[in-house]
């Protein structure tokens, strides 16, 4: 039993904090996914070995590839894929009060680039898998529902078919090669709104060098924070906020120290070249400020001082929220990621401001935010 | 504070091991030539147990883009986390920034024991 490490981070501090995890990934194995899936899709994979292709030209060099080396299950299975370890290692170890699992990212059947009717076949069973094995398992988790969102009407069906589910809180797209703003995509956005469902965008394997791939893993992962950025643009300028005002979109993993940059640069084009875009009819950053969350990992290692700064440039403390991306390998600990701040402060950051995103997580008691 | 953590033997070359000294948490490390080495078991990043991580080599710089010298097996010891690297035979410094290293601890052999002391 590998728990050493969460032990050593709870021993950090005089009690447990209260944190609601915006990015936990969960992770479902092919072979999980078979009774979920009805057949030809279940023969494709269980006869056929299909798998979902795969753009990376590289692998993580890291100690364990995407994973944390610690987070392997004791019964040797990969990181995620455990939820009683799950539990011991980070949910009760930690204390968390609230965690959102934001998928693997593989299968991730708006990824695909093909074949969309089996990606709409596996984000369905994906999340049955989800619901019978997670989050009706712990009370503490709460789940992305997953489309096929290259296909649109199925899934405004699939998110018609799941978003009632009391613990499905957003709808996942991933960040990659295609620009969800489009209007093309916004009876999505229309069904995410009507189902008080938020929308969650992570991204996946973005080509983020010109739509190529940079030489070096090092290049891609720097460049991250860019793919975000783009997404960003194109969801302000295509008014998607400005048709679905109650929506809001959580921007996982991509970090938050970006966003004072783009705020600014969007005001900017904004006061020269408004009249492209006439249907948006806030300042980008304000839209920017009332639609969108953040999440801090991979944080940067930031003093008090410059995190400040960051906070102050980015005027407001309502738009970012903690993340740990357990179990992978640039995993960021509740403990040390980010610098000592004040209570309040840490409080909106760690669970508040996530608690007000998301409309269906459950309010605290006595309605005290 | 001085204290047996285990046998020689307990470590083979290459290998690394968690112990104790005190309270505190290391981790000894054995390079293939046969020298031990005790760390804090604590990332100076962010605290993850370096003993979960990677007793590995690593590529030295070089001057040349495109090209790998990789050498010093089971002298690098890679965070599981982040995999930083420290170099476990020049006091525990972290390649990407020497200036900043992982707080060491004096190793004896007495006999079959490993003694390590503060």
């Amino acid at each position: 039993m590998s728990t050493t490490q969460t032990q050593t981070e709870t021993k950090k501090s005089k009690q447990k904090l209260a944190i609601i995890d915006t990015d936990i990934h969960e992770r479902v194995l092919y072979k999980d996914l078979l009774p979920y899936l009805d057949n030809p899709w279940r023969h494709y994979i269980e006869n056929c070995g299909w798998i979902q292709e795969k753009h990376l030209p590289y692998v993580q060099p890291t100690v364990a590839g995407v994973d944390r080396a610690d987070a392997v299950p004791p019964n040797g299975g990969l990181p995620g894929t455990d939820l009683k370890f799950m539990q011991e290692q980070l949910l009760d170890d930690i204390g968390h009060e609230f965690g959102i699992l934001t998928g693997a990212l593989d299968p991730s059947p708006s990824s695909m680039h093909g074949w969309p009717e089996m990606a709409t076949a596996l984000a369905s069973a994906y999340n049955d898998w989800q619901i019978e094995n997670w989050l009706e398992k712990d009370e503490r988790l709460y789940g992305s529902i997953q489309i096929a969102a290259q296909e649109v009407e199925s899934a405004v069906k699939e998110i018609e078919r799941v978003g009632n589910h009391p613990k499905m809180v957003q709808v996942l797209l991933p960040i990659d090669d295609i620009m969800w703003g489009d209007p093309q995509y916004h009876p999505i956005f229309e069904a995410a709104e009507r189902h008080n469902l938020m929308i969650g965008m992570h991204h996946n394997e973005p080509p983020s060098y010109y739509g190529k791939w940079p030489r070096y893993f090092i290049e891609w992962h720097t460049l991250i924070p860019t793919a975000h950025i783009m997404m960003i643009t194109n969801l302000v300028f295509n008014g998607v906020f400005e048709k679905y005002p109650n929506l809001k979109c959580m921007m996982i993993e991509g970090g938050f120290t970006h966003v004072p940059h783009i705020m600014r640069k969007m005001d900017q084009q904004y006061k020269d070249l408004r009249h492209e875009v006439p249907w948006l009819k806030r300042k980008p950053s304000q839209v920017i400020k009332e639609n969108f969350c953040f999440t801090t990992q991979p944080v940067e290692e930031l003093s008090k001082k410059e995190f400040m700064q960051l906070l102050d440039q980015l005027g407001s403390e309502d738009i970012i929220s903690f993340s740990t991306d357990y179990p992978h390998w640039d995993y960021d600990s509740p403990y040390r990621a980010l610098p000592n701040l004040d209570k309040e402060l840490s409080k909106k950051i760690f669970s508040e401001n996530a608690r007000n995103f998301y409309p269906k997580l459950p309010k605290k008691e006595g309605g005290e935010q | 504070m001085k204290q047996v953590v285990c046998k020689k033997e307990d470590i083979m070359p290459g290998e690394m091991m968690q112990s104790n000294l005190g309270r505190i948490e290391i981790v000894v490390c054995r390079t293939l030539d046969g020298e031990f080495y005790a760390y804090t078991n604590k990332c100076i990043h962010q605290g993850a147990s370096l003993s979960k991580g990677k007793l590995c080599g690593t590529s030295t710089q070089t001057d040349t883009v495109g090209e790998y010298n990789y050498c010093h097996e089971g002298e690098i010891l890679r965070c599981p986390w982040h995999g930083r690297e420290f170099d476990i035979k020049n006091d525990g410094k972290m390649l990407a920034d020497p200036k900043v290293k992982l707080p060491s601890f004096q190793v004896d052999i007495e006999g079959d024991d490993v003694v390590v002391s503060k």
